[in-house]
């Protein structure tokens, strides 16, 4: 399938469609597989809220190119170097410091974001930014108080967060090396930028976290459909099904 | 604000509208959930349904559709056209002080505003904890009541 995308509003909201997904499929990894009940509910309710997310704005996509693909085919035909998705969401369920750390670097941005998304000229993005924002709430409160539970409580808890945090710091700057089509439909990147630093500083620094400097690395944008090493093996589970049976129906 | 709707268009069609039972929550239906928004008929018959979810990852969202269709169909109206709408966005603000009130009949606590006082459904009391913000259903939270110590679900308020 062809999938060139005409508009650069669409290719705008393709990568918070793509980021919704994928973080989606990472936690729905962990159905059947939290610590205890409550905590398998609420990774599986944040991943049924991204993939919810994530639908929405690729029907809405699907609408700006005029239907010439739909949602599904977005989701099961594109081929890794076709998403794009920030690198952070699709690192692995390492430990639960991994998902949890990444759940909360997400969320952040993520609420900002929708955040400057309320002013969209597109009726249908601002409506699905409001509800976004208000399940955004809850998805973000849990992974900060386990950010405080983990960075505050034990020895062990500690360092799990830190190594995690070490790890994922090295996906974060290519979030705000914002191109020009950001820069169209997000008023205020500069704002995301620095509230986005302002928080994750202030909630590391009261939860004994710290924020390594992280050095200079050669990978290349997201934005431009590259991904880590981790990206591949999470889509071939994920298209397994519709590419070994193709228009399979339920 | 409950609901900007006008039911008086087609009243027949609200009428079996009325009879289509939320599939999580089978004791409201989905006009009460406020999930319908629009009714049309057009002069060949056709009629042009307009909803808005509830969640974005609410897994009935196409159920909803399937299950208007169905009551539709059993009626003889065969040709209905449904649209989903975003904006603007569901909120549980749409659902009358009668629907929380049967909420509440079924063990279900309905949403407060900003989430301020939430009611045990066994024992009404007011004073309650939460246990978890995410329950067994998108749109639920678990809480438990200090007063009689039963658990319950918590219908967020979005």
């Amino acid at each position: 399938m062809n999938f060139t995308f005409e508009s650069n509003e669409s290719k705008f909201l393709l990568r918070i469609a793509d980021t919704s997904l994928i973080l989606a499929q990472r936690l729905a990894e962990m159905c059947s597989k939290g610590p205890f009940l409550e905590e398998d509910i609420a990774l599986s309710n944040t991943s049924l809220d991204l993939f919810g997310r994530a639908e929405e704005l690729y029907k809405i996509i699907c609408r700006i190119e005029n239907d010439k693909f739909e949602p599904d085919e977005l989701v099961y035909k594109r081929n890794e170097r076709q998403f794009y998705n920030l690198k952070l969401v699709e690192q692995p369920n390492e430990d639960f410091a991994w998902v949890i750390v990444r759940q909360f670097l997400h969320d952040v941005y993520a609420k900002e974001v929708f955040t400057e998304l309320l002013k969209s000229e597109n009726s249908e993005v601002v409506g699905l930014s409001q509800k976004v924002l208000k399940e955004i709430k809850y998805s973000h409160l849990h992974a900060k108080d386990w950010i405080e539970r983990l960075g505050l409580g034990t020895e062990e808890s500690n360092s799990r967060t830190q190594s995690a945090v070490n790890h994922i710091l090295k996906y974060i700057e290519e979030i705000f090396n914002f191109d020009d089509i950001d820069k169209t439909y997000l008023s205020n990147t500069a704002e995301i930028e620095s509230k986005w630093n302002a928080e994750i500083n202030a909630v590391f620094a009261a939860y004994n976290i710290t924020r390594i400097e992280v050095p200079p690395l050669s990978m290349r944008d997201y934005r431009d459909g590259f991904h880590s090493e981790y990206m591949g093996p999470l889509l071939s589970v994920m298209q397994y099904l519709p590419r070994a049976y193709p228009d399979a129906k339920w | 604000m409950v609901l900007d709707r006008d039911t008086n268009i087609h009243p027949e069609i609200w009428e079996l509208l009325n009879e289509v039972p939320d599939p999580e929550i089978p004791a409201i239906n989905l006009v009460e959930l406020g999930v319908i928004r629009t009714v049309e008929r057009t002069d060949d018959g056709t009629i042009y349904i307009v909803i808005t979810p509830t969640y974005t990852g609410c897994p009935a969202k196409q159920l909803f559709k399937d299950l208007i269709l169905e009551k539709l169909a059993e009626y003889g109206h065969h040709k209905v056209e449904i649209t989903s709408r975003l904006n603007p966005a569901w909120t549980t603000d749409w659902m009358s002080d009668a629907t929380k009130e049967k909420l509440l009949k079924i063990g279900i606590s309905p949403p407060s505003v900003g989430d301020r006082v939430i009611v045990c459904p066994q024992c009404k009391s007011t004073d309650t904890k939460l246990l978890s913000p995410f329950g067994s259903v998108a749109c639920q939270s678990m809480y438990s009541c200090n007063t009689c110590k039963e658990p319950f679900s918590y219908f967020k308020c979005h």
